[in-house]
C-alpha cells in the first residue's frame, strides 16, 4: 500500500519510455493483400500520446539532472533517426528492438518482447501513452505492468511533479465524465495522453547535427532469447485474417442548395417529422 | 454447451448485459451458458438475465483497482475454464482485459463490433488506423476467446427471464493494487450525448458553438461533435461521435461540416433522419444522409435557427 502523502525531494530516478512510432494515419498506405501496414510508403512518426510521456520525462530531468531517460521501442531499423532526433532533445539513450522473428507480433507477443528486455534493469517509472495512433488497441502498456508486476494507469493529464518520486506518484487521470487524482504506488506504467501539457521540445541549433549514434542501443532475440514459437507470427494469439474499408448503406440523399428553396426544404423535413 | 465469463462493470450494467447478445453470436448452433460476475454492485439488475451469477463480495477491492479486479477474473477462469471471456471496450474494461489476457497467455481483440464464422472458425472484426480500415481477426491460441466489445453495438433482447443460480465467490486468491483515489472534479457537461433524441454535430470547420447550441435547443436535442472539433480543443472527449467516441442512436443527426470518416460513422447506429450540411457533395458523409444541404454550415444554419423561432412565433 502507498503510505499517506511524504515527500521524499528529489532522488536519482531512472526512467523507461516505452514508445511506438506509427505511420501518419491521414496518409499512410496499407497493403490490402498482406494486411500490413507499407512502412517503406508511409510517413513514420512518434505516437502522439507517447510524445507526452517522453515530454514529461524531460521535464523531470530538468528538474534533476541525475535523472536518467531510456527511450525503448520495438520497430524496424528504419526508425534509427526519428530515434536520434529524440537523442538530441535530451533523452540519454534509445533501445531499438528488432528481429526479423519479431515481425508479425500481435499484441501479446509485442508485450512478451518488450516485458522481457524491461525485466532486466531496476526502473523507477516506465512512462508510455495510452492509444497508438494505428491499431489502437492499448493492450501493450496494460499488458507490461501485468508482466512486470506494477500498476498501471492511463489517460494520464497531469503527473504531479513535486510529489513524483521513487515510492509514489500523484497523478491526474482525464475519465469520460471526470478527472480523477489518484496516488499510485511506484515503480509503475504510467500512460500520458496527446491532452497533456508535456511537449517535446525542439532541438537546439547547435544540436542538429550531433552525432549520438553511440547512445543508440540494438537489441535482437540474440539477447531476449526467444524460441521462434514464443513471438513473431508463431508466438501470436490473434491474427489479422483480412482487412478491408467499411461500405455504409447509403441513403436518399436528397440535393438542395443553401438558398430560400432548401431551407424551406430542410424546415418542412423537420416539421413533418415533429422536430419543430 | 459453451461457458461464457461476462464482467458486469459497475456503472454499465446495461451495456454489460449486451454482452449476452455477443455470448449468443459466437457459438450461434450449441448451447450457451452465460456467467456474469459482480463484484461492485448491479446485482439486482443481473438477475433473470445470465445462467449463473458469481458474486464477490469485498469492500477493499476497489472499483479502479484493476491489478486486483484482474486477478480475480483469472482466478475464476481457472476455476470454471470458461471458453470466453468478455469485457465492455470502457476505459475500465480495456484496462482489466488485457492484463487478464497477459496473465491466462492467450488472445485478446479489441473494441470488437463484428463477428462472424467461416469454415475455419470464428472472426471478430474492429477498426483500426483511426477507423479507416476494418480488420478481421481469428484467435489463433488454445486459451480462451478474449475481447473488449464496444458499446451500443450489440444489443440483447430479453425473451423470458432465466432462472439465475447465485454463486457466492469465496477463497479465490488475488492481491490489491496500490492505488488511492484522492480527488474527483466532475466535468461540466451536464448531458450524455447516447441520451439525445436530436445531435446537431460540429465538423472541423465550426466555430460558433453558441449557435449550434442554439439550434439544439430549438429541435429539443444537444450538441456532439466530431473527433477534428475535439482534436482542436474546442469541445470535450465526452461529446464525440465515432470509433474513438461514442456511438449515437438519435432520431435526428445533423452532421454540420463532417467528412465522415470510417471512425466517425461508426459511431452512429439506428439513426433515424440524417441531414448534412457540407460544401463538398461527395464527402462520405453525405452519402449516407436523408438530405445534403450543399453549402457553407454555418451561414444555413443561422438562417434555419432565424427560420424556426419565426415559425415558433406564427404559432403563438
Amino acid at each position: 500500500m502507498v503510505p499517506a502523502y511524504k515527500y521524499e525531494g528529489w532522488v536519482e530516478m531512472n526512467i523507461f519510455c516505452v514508445v511506438k512510432f506509427v505511420p501518419d494515419v491521414d496518409t499512410f498506405s496499407y497493403d490490402y493483400e498482406r494486411h500490413t501496414i507499407d512502412r517503406d510508403g508511409s510517413v513514420m512518426r512518434l505516437n502522439a500520446d507517447d510524445a507526452s510521456a517522453i515530454g514529461f520525462a524531460l521535464q523531470a530531468k530538468k528538474d534533476d539532472p541525475h535523472t536518467t531517460i531510456e527511450v525503448v521501442t520495438m520497430a524496424p531499423p528504419s526508425v534509427v533517426p526519428l530515434l536520434e532526433e529524440l537523442l538530441r532533445v535530451g533523452v540519454d539513450r534509445a533501445t531499438l528492438i528488432s528481429d526479423p522473428l519479431f515481425a508479425g507480433s500481435d499484441t501479446f507477443a509485442t508485450s512478451t518482447i518488450l516485458s522481457r528486455y524491461l525485466s532486466g534493469f531496476t526502473y523507477d517509472c516506465i512512462l508510455t501513452g495510452t492509444h497508438a495512433l494505428d491499431g489502437d488497441t492499448s493492450h501493450v502498456p496494460s499488458q507490461i505492468a501485468q508482466a512486470l508486476d506494477l500498476d498501471h494507469l492511463n489517460t494520464i493529464l497531469v503527473i504531479d511533479r513535486e510529489r513524483f518520486s521513487t515510492s509514489f506518484a500523484a497523478v491526474e487521470v482525464e475519465g469520460e465524465a471526470a478527472v480523477t487524482t489518484y496516488e499510485i504506488g511506484m515503480p509503475a506504467v504510467l500512460g500520458l495522453t496527446r491532452e497533456a501539457a508535456y511537449k517535446l521540445p525542439y532541438v537546439r541549433y547547435k544540436d542538429l547535427h550531433l552525432d549520438v549514434s553511440s547512445r543508440i542501443g540494438h537489441i535482437s532475440n540474440r539477447e531476449l532469447g526467444f524460441s521462434p514459437d514464443e513471438v513473431g507470427l508463431q508466438g501470436s494469439r490473434t491474427k489479422v485474417v483480412s482487412t478491408y474499408t467499411k461500405v455504409y448503406q447509403t441513403r436518399a440523399r436528397k440535393m438542395v442548395a443553401p438558398d430560400e428553396g432548401g431551407l424551406e426544404f430542410v424546415y418542412g423535413f423537420l416539421k413533418t417529422n415533429g422536430f419543430v | 454447451m459453451k461457458k461464457v465469463m461476462l464482467y458486469i462493470e459497475d456503472g454499465h450494467i446495461q451495456d454489460s448485459l449486451d454482452l449476452i447478445e455477443v455470448a449468443r453470436l459466437l457459438y450461434k448452433d450449441e448451447k450457451v451458458q452465460t456467467y456474469a460476475l459482480v463484484i461492485h454492485g448491479g446485482l439486482p439488475s443481473v438477475q433473470g438475465f445470465c445462467d449463473v451469477i458469481m458474486h464477490l463480495v469485498d469492500d477493499r477491492l476497489q472499483s479502479f483497482d484493476q491489478r486486483g479486479i484482474g486477478d480475480v477474473v483469472t482466478a475464476v477462469h481457472t476455476r470454471y475454464s470458461f471458453d470466453a471471456i468478455l469485457f465492455l471496450a470502457t476505459p475500465m474494461g480495456r484496462l482489466l482485459a488485457p492484463r487478464v489476457a497477459m496473465q491466462l497467455r492467450t488472445g485478446l481483440v479489441a473494441d470488437v463490433t463484428g463477428i462472424a464464422s467461416d469454415d475455419e472458425g470464428l472472426v471478430v472484426t474492429r477498426p483500426a488506423y483511426g477507423g479507416k480500415i476494418m480488420a478481421g481477426i481469428r484467435f489463433t491460441g488454445d486459451g480462451p476467446v478474449m475481447m473488449s466489445v464496444r458499446p451500443a453495438v450489440f444489443t440483447h433482447t430479453q425473451g423470458q427471464k432465466v432462472d439465475s443460480r447465485l454463486v457466492l465467490l469465496e477463497g479465490l486468491s488475488y492481491r490489491y493494487g496500490s492505488m488511492r483515489k484522492t480527488k474527483t472534479e466532475e466535468k461540466k457537461i451536464a448531458y450524455d450525448i447516447r441520451d439525445s433524441t436530436v445531435l446537431i454535430s460540429a465538423g472541423g470547420g465550426m466555430s460558433d458553438m453558441h449557435l449550434l447550441g442554439k439550434l439544439a435547443a430549438l429541435l429539443g436535442g444537444e450538441v456532439s461533435a466530431s473527433r477534428a472539433v475535439v482534436d482542436k480543443g474546442v469541445l470535450p472527449r465526452a461529446m464525440q461521435v465515432g470509433q474513438s467516441g461514442k456511438t449515437v442512436s438519435p432520431k435526428l443527426y445533423m452532421a454540420l461540416g463532417i467528412h465522415g470518416s470510417i471512425q466517425h460513422v461508426e459511431g452512429l447506429k439506428d439513426v433515424q433522419h440524417i441531414i448534412s450540411v457540407n460544401t463538398n457533395r461527395n464527402a462520405p458523409m453525405c452519402s449516407i444522409s436523408d438530405i445534403v444541404v450543399e453549402g457553407e454550415a454555418l451561414p444555413f444554419i443561422q438562417r434555419l435557427v432565424q427560420r424556426i423561432e419565426k415559425g415558433k412565433q406564427l404559432c403563438m
